[in-house]
């Protein structure tokens, strides 16, 4: 890679890890989705490096703009502030599980990753919008169809889950 | 250091990020979040694994942008599920759900 590009990734990276501690690790909800939303942030501008500006601007549109604001309106019923829900320091068992878990993936897959790289391109070819659509109306058009379906039944279901009747 | 084993290690981060906050939050919404995480992760790997080696690339784009869609119907599924929670439990934190224990 060149270097602006590896600079750039190095930032997107120091953002992505920033968010992550944030997001799993602070004590206040609100926080934790501050944390979450930078690590989203970190993960489009790697689409951009990756040459998917698509791909960051859908990131930007469905993860921050309609899941986060999601997760905001759950934040409500819980207790989000610091000395809330999340303010007695978890017990250190639970927290050396949390570590654990985290460790568990890496060091399982980082080693795979080091040791046998696959090779890789080091320029991401183009491609453009017009292909993206025409894939999805030809080739993709039944898993286009099906995840509007289950977008269209999990709306019909949260309606459902909290519609509260009059007569009860 | 290739390019995409960069990558790759990104999404390992996120990957363990969110399991570690699944382990270790004590809220729903909490869980919620780390979950988020690492379906992030899946989807940088995906465009990733896609862009920088000889694999279709629009096809990775497509599957990543299949992810988001079900990340998002999996946001709102659980939004009312914490809803019905709260309402039932009076509170989102998991040592509360239960029902067949007394009441700690």
């Amino acid at each position: 890679m060149e270097t602006p590009a590896i600079l750039a990734f190095g930032f997107y990276f120091l953002v992505i890890v920033v968010g992550c501690f944030m997001a799993v690790g602070c004590a206040s909800l609100v926080r934790a989705l501050v944390g979450l939303v930078a690590t989203l942030l970190g993960v489009a501008g790697m689409y951009l490096l990756l040459n998917a500006p698509f791909m960051a601007f859908m990131q930007i549109l469905i993860y921050i703009g309609a899941i986060c604001v999601l997760i905001f309106f759950a934040l409500m019923l819980a207790r989000a502030d610091a000395d809330g829900d999340e303010a007695d320091p978890a017990p250190a068992a639970r927290t050396f599980k949390g570590v654990l878990a985290a460790m568990l993936p890496g060091a399982l897959l980082a080693p795979i990753l080091l040791l046998h790289p696959t090779a890789s391109h080091l320029l991401p070819p183009d491609v453009p919008l017009a292909d993206l659509g025409r894939r999805l109306m030809e080739d993709y058009v039944l898993p286009f169809e099906l995840i509007s379906v289950v977008l269209l039944i999990s709306m019909a279901g949260a309606v459902l889950l909290v519609w509260e009747r009059r007569d009860k | 250091m290739k390019p995409l084993v960069l990558y790759q290690l990104a999404s390992l981060v996120l990957l363990g990020a969110g399991l570690a906050g699944l382990v270790k939050r004590r809220t729903l919404v909490g869980m919620l979040i780390a979950v988020e995480l690492m379906l992030n992760g899946a989807g940088l790997s995906i465009v990733a694994a896609t862009q920088l080696t000889g694999a279709d690339a629009a096809l990775g784009q497509l599957a990543t942008l299949l992810v988001m869609g079900l990340a998002a119907a999996e946001a709102t599924v659980t939004l009312a599920a914490i809803v019905v929670v709260f309402r039932r439990f009076g509170s989102t934190r998991t040592d509360a759900l239960t029902t067949l224990r007394e009441q700690p």
